[in-house]
């Protein structure tokens, strides 16, 4: 028997070793620790010794060569002569009734998938099929997906049923060169995975895999499933993505989606008369509130004795620009023409465009009344501190303004000396 | 532009700063005549000396401790460490006073100490010659950790380091020593915190650390096939990290799967998906994914190795789910 | 009392920095039990010979490594009493900003590397800065002091090695109280402690720590002969802690007795002992030197009025010093 003669791993990080010298020609005999090559790693030239006595067959690489470790360079035999062809472990015999031919396998297509559902045959046994053509359905875990054949010729056996669950890279069918005189239809349990003579080849899923299988939508108690990024370009755009819904598209939604949602009718709850499934509502709490002791201090001192007042230009501060604020405190209702300069605050009859509702003396802890005709800031007690909730329909305000008003606001009924610096 | 590979860029790095500063000096396990098991240090003992270049016993808390000492008081030295797997053995040293003596003293005193060791599974080693520890050091706030991911960027990396005047850890992955790139003849540094984007694109952003940028990039040519334009980002420090550039990424593309060979959990792949979770969620069109190496100790066999690391074909399989809009981890 | 060639200067010096400790220790007692400082401290009373009596025989460029139980070192080496207590009671004045506090202050204008709440903590850090030294041809000395306690790390054993196989200029210095925290030195402690020196070929000596001129012999003449490169050298130091493991440590029968205390504390205390030297050799009066004990108790007192009174760092200051070279890390 043969001895391989094998390029050896010497440096630490080393893939491949550079052949300088031979020291046996092919043919030489050789003896058990003779000098038979110098090889070159990463930083050092090293001296390889013959593993047995024989000679030396069989070299495969020169002086100046790289070779990747592990790999059969050269052969010691028991003459000068090449190595026979080095004898196989015995194959088993082929199956008696499975005809010789192309083998195909249960292929992997997702990243840890260990067996595929074959769903359907595309071809009977004995059919001839192209290697285009679609032999079979297989269900991974993901999707549906069909498989081409993979070679020419004949289906000359099939080796598990539709419905079987197969392992991965187990035989399902042999593809022959002849039209088979007796095709073999088999199921897959029982059958070991036949070891005739076939060459392996994995065939490739059809270039545009089936539609992925629609995932069952998961329970989502009533609520949308859809991605922070479309929620926030439907809200700016003022689109309900509950439409999507009740048009029957797939949760969850993705920006993809923004298209199909834009396509959809109009419907009320979009626009117009908000509802309080369609609009926007933000929270704030802070844990200690600084309004009590400014108004306070304004009614004493700068003789600001309208709370209200007080609350409609912080408001209007808040929003960034002049604007008429209704402020509802103690079940009254005052508008004013609201500035960030406070003492110009002053009742107007004009329309409001925002509203502060003023529940700090009630008994209610939040509120959650939906879109009204304008954006409307809520006060509840919490504590010491406020909880300020800001409801507004999404054609009335930006996300991103009705962010700003409501942190700004909240900043204001913490500190409100802040506002006059 | 020549190209050598990345043990050779480390090694002129070093060569380099200890010829332009005395106080640079490398300590270890067999780094004067042997050069290292890895062969990256060959040749430095001939020209600075067994005063410069300096063999230790094998007692890695002794000789990092030593380090530290040295650093604190006017010496620069690059700690070799020929594991990172040793990295638990000197934990007190590297964390409890190397990272945090500049804090305790309030400024006062310093430790301009490198230490150079190495990660990355799949050269059969298993389970403690295999590890890539860099998340456990990043955790500790005061130590800077640079990851390179080729040989350019561990010749710019490691001179910056030498120059810092913080405790720096280098992840050199042992698998690419011999991987070679272009690096230029003339002095050049890479800068800490400055991200490299590799490849622009603009469907979904793969962040890869180290080897696993090789592993982005491979999946990014998988995905443009396929018609999906993939961004990949080396961050090239995980500290200082270069969060605008990956936050403008994902801003941008609205998709980021993270990659590195660290273990999944609790690692780096979670801080990064985490910070762009918290500062770009509203430009996020699906979960922002974590890749790592398996959440098990690193077999030795290549049968059970091979699949504790991430592959092109896996990340490419899960940026295609994203992309595709497919439900990911729902209930 | 060992007889030495007298030079009152010197010795009165030491008498000052020895009474200067006590007088610290005693203050930062009374703002621990009085709830005004936070955290809780070692004290050094009672080994104060062993600080002074080493450090006495050091230049301020050397450098020593200190131990939770520091405070003594500290002041030994040069510190101020007014930046020490402002440090104990976290203000911005401290030496370490108020970011170190008790356990970890650093002085390293008078060459103190600092303090270390890890027991065995600095055994590498010492041994590191004598390597610099020698690296850079520095004829600076260092001086590590650990506990008994200690030398049951195993990196003692893994700097010693290579402080020999080197030959640094250091001299590990042994203060063996009898107690490593609640436990009696011999229970934790096999065989002898300068053997433990010895079996590296390191010269190791014994000498009685409550004897500041003994004490300041030796030192004398290691530190010198340091300095000509025949380090390194180990003293096992035999002293006594007056107080507990730490200040909270009041209930302390179960480990060691009453009697033992009171007789350390009546017949071996170093200040009484040296105190009577100086007096029997006419080198200072009674009333000259409880004029000093005075100006000194003042000294302590005005600091700890200036320690109480002064500010806070600023909370801005939370993430400064993490890095040397970024401002905020946080930012």
């Amino acid at each position: 028997m043969p001895l391989d003669v094998i390029m050896p791993a010497l440096g630490m990080a080393q893939e491949t070793g550079q052949i300088v010298a031979w020291h046996k020609q092919p043919g030489d005999p050789v003896s058990k620790g003779d000098v038979l090559f110098e090889v070159e790693t990463d930083k050092a030239t090293m001296e390889v010794e013959a593993a047995g006595d024989g000679f030396l067959t069989d070299v495969v690489a020169g002086e100046g060569d790289d070779v990747p470790v592990g790999d059969v360079i050269a052969k010691i035999s028991d003459s000068a002569e090449s190595a026979a062809p080095s004898p196989k472990a015995e194959e088993p015999a082929p199956s008696d009734d499975l005809p010789d031919g192309k083998a195909v396998i249960m292929p992997t297509l997702g990243m840890a998938q260990d067996s595929g559902l074959l769903v359907a045959w595309h071809k009977e046994p004995g059919d001839a099929v192209s290697a285009d053509d679609v032999l079979f359905e297989v269900e991974t875990d993901k999707s549906v997906n069909e498989v081409n054949a993979g070679f020419d010729g004949y289906l000359g056996a099939t080796l598990a049923e539709a419905g079987e669950d197969v392992p991965t890279g187990q035989t399902i069918a042999i593809i022959t060169a002849e039209k088979p005189a007796n095709p073999v239809a088999r199921k897959s349990a029982g059958v070991a995975a036949p070891q005739a003579k076939v060459e392996e080849a994995k065939p490739e899923p059809v270039a545009k895999p089936a539609p992925a299988k629609q995932a069952p939508t998961p329970a989502t108690n009533g609520r949308v499933l859809a991605s922070p990024k479309l929620r926030r370009l439907a809200l700016e755009q003022g689109l309900d993505l509950q439409r999507l819904v009740d048009a029957g598209h797939s949760q969850p939604f993705h920006v993809k989606d923004l298209d199909a949602l834009r396509a959809l009718p109009q419907t009320s709850s979009d626009t117009g008369t908000a509802t309080a499934q369609a609009s926007g509502r933000l929270t704030a709490k802070i844990a200690c509130e600084g309004f009590t002791d400014f108004a306070a201090w304004a009614a004493t001192t700068a003789k600001l004795t309208d709370m209200s007042a007080l609350l409609a230009g912080l408001c209007a501060a808040s929003h960034g620009s002049d604007t008429t604020v209704a402020v509802e405190s103690f079940g009254a209702t005052t508008i004013y023409a609201a500035s960030a300069q406070l003492s110009a605050t002053q009742p107007t009859e004009d329309a409001a465009k925002l509203r502060v509702r003023d529940l700090r003396f009630t008994a209610i802890s939040g509120v959650a009344v939906g879109a009204e005709d304008v954006p409307t800031l809520t006060l509840t007690r919490n504590g010491a501190g406020l909880t300020i909730t800001l409801e507004f329909a999404p054609a009335q305000l930006a996300a991103t303004d009705a962010i700003t008003l409501l942190s700004n606001f909240a900043g204001r009924m913490e500190q409100p000396l802040r506002h006059l610096l | 532009m020549r190209e050598i590979t990345l043990s050779q860029a480390v090694n002129e790095a070093l060569a380099e700063e200890m010829r332009r500063d005395d106080t640079v000096f490398i300590i270890g396990e067999d780094v004067a005549e042997a050069g290292t098991p890895f062969k990256v240090l060959s040749g430095l003992v001939e020209e600075f000396g067994t005063r410069r270049v300096v063999d230790t016993p094998i007692a890695e808390p002794g000789f990092m401790g030593i380090a530290v000492g040295a650093a604190m008081t006017g010496a620069r030295p690059v700690v070799d460490l020929m594991f990172g797997d040793f990295i638990f053995l000197i934990m007190d040293q590297l964390c409890n006073q190397a990272a945090k003596t500049h804090y305790m003293s309030g400024g006062k005193l310093s430790v301009p100490l490198v230490l150079r060791t190495n990660m990355g599974a799949t050269r059969r080693s298993a389970a403690q010659h295999s590890q890539s520890l860099h998340a456990l050091v990043a955790h500790i706030p005061g130590l800077k950790v640079a990851m390179p991911s080729s040989a350019y960027e561990a010749k710019g990396l490691m001179k910056t380091a030498i120059r810092d005047n913080n405790p720096v850890v280098i992840f050199e992955d042992k698998l690419m020593y011999q991987d070679k790139a272009p690096v230029p003849e003339e002095e050049f540094l890479i800068p800490f915190g400055e991200a490299n984007i590799k490849r622009e694109g603009s469907d979904i952003t793969l962040i890869g650390t180290s080897s696993m940028v090789q592993v982005c990039e491979k999946a990014a040519e998988i995905l443009a096939a396929e018609g999906i334009s993939a961004e990949v980002i080396d961050p090239r420090t995980i500290v200082p990290l270069d969060e605008k550039t990956l936050l403008e990424s994902a801003r941008k593309t609205s998709r980021v799967i993270v990659v590195d060979e660290g273990h999944q959990s609790f690692g780096v792949t979670s801080e990064i998906a985490s910070r762009i979770n918290e500062k770009a969620f509203y430009h996020l069109d699906a979960p922002v994914l974590r890749m790592g190496a398996m959440d098990v100790p690193i077999p030795f066999s290549p049968a059970l190795e091979d699949i504790t690391v991430p592959t092109p074909e896996g990340v490419a399989e899960k940026a295609r789910m994203l992309c595709g809009g497919e439900m990911i981890n729902a209930a | 009392m060992a007889k030495t060639k007298t030079n009152s200067e010197d010795y009165l010096r030491m008498y000052r920095q020895m009474v200067r400790i006590r007088s610290f220790e005693d203050n930062a007692n009374q703002l621990y039990l009085s709830a005004k400082m936070p955290g809780l401290t070692h004290m050094y009373s009672g080994e104060e010979a062993v600080a002074v009596g080493i450090c006495e025989a050091l230049k301020t460029t050397d450098k020593i490594t200190s131990t939770h139980r520091g405070h003594g070192h500290c002041v030994a080496k040069g510190a101020e009493f007014k930046e020490m207590f402002c440090e104990l009671l976290g203000k911005e004045e401290g030496y370490c900003r108020g970011k170190g506090g008790s356990m970890h202050i650093a002085d390293q204008s008078n060459g103190n590397l600092g303090a270390n709440a890890i027991v065995g903590g600095s055994m590498g850090i010492a041994t590191g800065s004598a390597f610099t030294a020698k690296m850079l041809g520095k004829d600076d000395v260092t001086v590590c002091f650990f506990g008994d306690g200690a030398t049951a790390q195993g990196l003692m054993y893994e700097v010693m090695n290579m402080a020999a196989l080197w030959n640094l200029p250091v001299i590990y210095a042994c203060e063996n109280n009898g107690y490593s925290e609640y436990t009696k030195t011999e229970e934790i402690a096999a065989g002898s402690i300068t053997a433990r020196a010895e079996a590296f070929g390191i010269e190791a000596h014994q000498v009685d720590g409550q004897d500041v001129l003994a004490v300041n012999k030796l030192a004398t003449d290691l530190v010198a002969r340091a300095r000509k490169g025949e380090g390194p050298f180990f003293v096992e130091l035999m002293t006594y802690r007056y107080h507990g493991h730490h200040v909270g440590d009041i209930n302390r029968e179960y480990y060691r007795t009453k009697d033992e205390e009171k007789d350390w504390k009546e017949n071996r205390d170093p200040i009484i002992r040296f105190r009577a030297h100086l007096v029997s050799e006419g080198l200072a009066t009674e009333d000259e030197l409880d004029a000093l004990n005075a100006e000194i108790a003042k000294d302590a007192e005005d600091a700890v009025k200036y320690a109480l009174d002064a500010k806070y760092p600023d909370v801005s200051e939370v993430d400064m010093h993490v890095f040397s070279d970024i401002k905020h890390a946080l930012a």
